[in-house]
C-alpha cells in the first residue's frame, strides 16, 4: 500500500518538471507562429505532433527494426561481457593475455569502425547489431570484472570452509556482490547500444530510425527529423526504464535502493 | 562431511585418542625478501575433543593467522596441523567459523544467511531450516528470520553469524575475535548464549580473543601468546564450575585468573 504522503511527494516531484515542460512548449509554439525562427529550422510543436500522428504506421516499422538492433546488440554485449569477466577473473592466463588487448581495443573509437563493418557485412541488419554490441560491451565487462573481484577475503574463506569450489563461490558470493555494479553498467550499456544502432544506420542502411533521420536530413524535412528524434528518445527511455525496473526487483537489498524500501514499508 | 586430506600413518593412533586438534612447530612468515615478517614462531598447541580453548594475546600477535592456519585457509611456512588425526592440507570443511566481521550477505534474509551453510553443502533443506529456526530462537532472534542483515544491530548480526557456524553440526567451532566490536552488555549476553550452546552440543571450540574476561568466562583452557612473532607464552587451565554466570566475575578465583593472565600478557 502506498500511503498518502508518498503520493503527495510523487505528484509534487512531477509538478515542477511538468510546469517547465508546458511553459517551454507554449513558448516554442508562440515563437514558431510569430515567426521568430523559420519553420525549416524549428517547426512548431503542433506541426511536429501532427506529423508524428500521420507517420505512426511508417515509423513504427522503422522503430521495430532499430529496437531489434539495439536489443540484440545489448543482449550479446551483456552475455559476452559477463562471461568474459568470469573467465578473466578465474583464469589468470586469459586475464594476462586478453585484458591488455581489450583495453587497447576500447581506446579505438568504435564509431570509426563503421565503414569497415559495412564493407565486411553489407548494409543489412548485422553491422548495426555489431556496432551496438561494440559500444555496449566494454562497460559491462569492466563492471562485471570489478564486481566479481570486489569480495572480502574472509567471505571467500567462509565459503571455502563450507566446501565451496570456484563455481559455488561464483554463484553464492561473486555474482550477488557484482549484481549492483553490473546493473549500473547495464544502464550505461543500453544507452550506448542505442547510439551504436543509430550510428550504424547513419553509415549505411535502408531502414531504421537512423535511416529516417538521414533521409529527412537529405530533403530538409525538419519536422520528420523531430519525429524520428521523438521515437528514438521514447525507445531509449523505454529501454532504460525497463532496466531500472529489473534492477529494482533484482537488487532491492543493495544500499542504493534501501531508502525506497524503507519509505514504502515505513 | 569428511575432511579431504591425507591420513597420517601411525601418529594418530598412538597419541591420546581424545586429541582433536594438534598443531606442531607452526611457523609462519609473511612477505618475501627484505620485507619478510615472522608472525608465528614454533607454536605447539593441542586441543582435546570437546574442549573450549581460547587463544589470548595482544593485537598483531598472529593469533588470527594461527586460527586461519588451523582452518586450512592459510598454509604455514613450516610445521603441521592435524585434526582428528588427518593432516590439514586444504580448507577444513568439518568446521564452523565465526569471523571478526559477521559477513552476513545483504541479498539474503537472516534465515537465508544461516541457511547458506546448508545451501552450499547441499544439506537437506527442510531439516536444516528447522535447525536454523531453532538456533535463531536460542540466540534470541525469533521473529527476525525474514529480516535483512542491515535491519539488525551489530550484536544481533553476530548472533546470526554464530547460528550459521553451528547449523551443520561441525565437530570444530572456530571463532576469530567474533565479539570484539560489540559493547560490553551485548558481549556478556552473547557469551552466555554461546556457553549454553556449547554445553549442550559439546564441540571442540577455539576462540581467538583479546578480552581476558571473555576468555576466562568461556574457556576450559587459555593459551597466552606473546607479541610478534607469536609464541605460546603460557597456558592456564580454568577450573570454574559450569554453567558460569556473569556474577562469577566478582569471585576471588575469577579475579585471580584475571591477574595471572594480565601478568603473563604483559611479559
Amino acid at each position: 500500500m502506498i500511503k498518502l504522503p508518498a503520493i503527495h511527494r510523487f505528484l509534487e516531484n512531477l509538478a515542477y518538471p511538468s510546469v517547465l515542460f508546458v511553459l517551454s512548449v507554449v513558448f516554442w509554439e508562440l515563437g514558431a507562429r510569430l515567426g521568430w525562427f523559420p519553420s525549416y529550422l524549428l517547426p512548431a510543436p503542433t506541426v511536429i505532433f501532427e506529423r508524428l500522428i500521420k507517420t505512426v504506421g511508417l515509423l513504427s516499422h522503422h522503430a521495430v527494426v532499430t529496437s531489434a538492433e539495439i536489443l540484440l546488440g545489448f543482449a550479446i554485449a551483456v552475455m559476452v561481457g559477463v562471461l568474459l569477466a568470469v573467465v578473466i577473473v578465474f583464469v589468470r592466463a586469459v586475464d594476462r593475455a586478453i585484458y591488455p588487448w581489450l583495453v587497447f581495443v576500447q581506446v579505438i573509437p568504435k564509431v570509426a569502425l563503421g565503414p569497415l563493418l559495412v564493407v565486411w557485412l553489407g548494409f543489412g541488419f548485422l553491422p548495426k547489431v555489431l556496432m551496438a554490441f561494440l559500444l555496449a560491451f566494454f562497460p559491462v565487462m569492466i563492471s562485471a570484472m570489478i564486481g566479481f573481484r570486489s569480495i572480502e577475503k574472509d567471505a571467500l574463506f567462509l565459503l571455502r570452509s563450507m566446501g565451496a569450489g570456484q563455481f559455488k563461490t561464483l554463484l553464492y558470493l561473486r555474482l550477488p556482490t557484482a549484481l549492483p555494479v553490473i546493473f549500473g553498467s547495464l544502464k550505461v550499456a543500453i544507452t550506448l547500444a542505442t547510439v551504436g544502432a543509430i550510428v550504424g544506420e547513419f553509415i549505411g542502411a535502408n531502414e531504421g530510425l537512423g535511416y529516417v533521420l538521414v533521409t529527412a536530413n537529405g530533403v530538409l524535412d525538419t519536422a520528420l527529423i523531430f519525429v524520428a528524434l521523438t521515437w528514438i528518445s521514447a525507445l531509449a527511455l523505454l529501454f532504460y526504464g525497463a532496466i531500472a525496473l529489473l534492477e529494482r526487483s533484482f537488487v532491492r537489498w543493495h544500499v542504493s535502493h534501501r531508502i525506497l524500501t524503507e519509505l514504502s514499508t515505513g | 562431511m569428511k575432511i579431504r586430506s591425507i591420513r597420517q600413518p601411525i601418529m594418530a593412533s598412538l597419541e591420546s585418542e581424545d586429541m582433536h586438534i594438534e598443531m606442531r612447530a607452526l611457523t609462519k612468515f609473511f612477505g618475501v625478501g627484505v620485507g619478510t615478517m615472522k608472525v608465528l614462531d614454533n607454536v605447539n598447541l593441542t586441543v582435546r575433543n570437546g574442549e573450549f580453548v581460547s587463544v589470548l594475546g595482544p593485537s598483531g600477535c598472529g593469533k588470527s593467522t594461527l586460527l586461519m592456519i588451523l582452518a586450512g585457509l592459510v598454509l604455514p611456512s613450516s610445521g603441521s596441523v592435524s585434526v582428528s588425526g588427518d593432516i590439514v592440507l586444504r580448507p577444513l570443511t568439518d568446521v564452523g567459523i565465526v569471523f571478526q566481521r559477521d559477513l552476513l550477505f545483504d541479498w539474503r534474509t537472516i534465515l537465508g544467511n544461516v541457511m547458506l551453510q546448508a545451501d552450499i553443502r547441499g544439506l537437506d533443506r527442510k531439516l536444516s531450516r528447522e535447525k536454523a529456526v531453532s538456533l535463531l530462537e536460542t540466540v534470541g532472534l525469533k521473529g527476525f528470520e525474514s529480516r535483512r542483515p542491515w535491519e539488525l544491530s551489530g550484536g544481533m548480526r553476530q548472533r546470526a553469524a554464530l547460528c550459521r557456524a553451528l547449523l551443520h553440526d561441525a565437530s570444530v567451532l572456530l571463532m576469530d575475535e567474533p565479539f570484539g566490536a560489540l559493547d560490553a552488555i551485548t558481549r556478556d549476553q552473547i557469551n552466555l548464549d554461546l556457553q549454553a550452546i556449547w554445553m549442550r552440543e559439546k564441540r571442540t571450540a577455539v576462540l581467538v580473543t583479546h578480552s581476558i574476561s571473555e576468555a576466562i568466562f568461556l574457556s576450559d583452557r587459555i593459551v597466552v601468546m606473546s607479541p610478534r612473532p607469536g609464541r605460546i607464552a603460557c597456558e592456564v587451565e580454568i577450573n570454574l564450575p559450569r554453567p558460569r554466570t556473569v556474577q562469577m566475575r566478582d569471585m576471588a578465583e575469577f579475579i585471580g585468573y584475571q591477574a595471572k593472565l594480565r601478568e603473563s600478557i604483559m611479559h
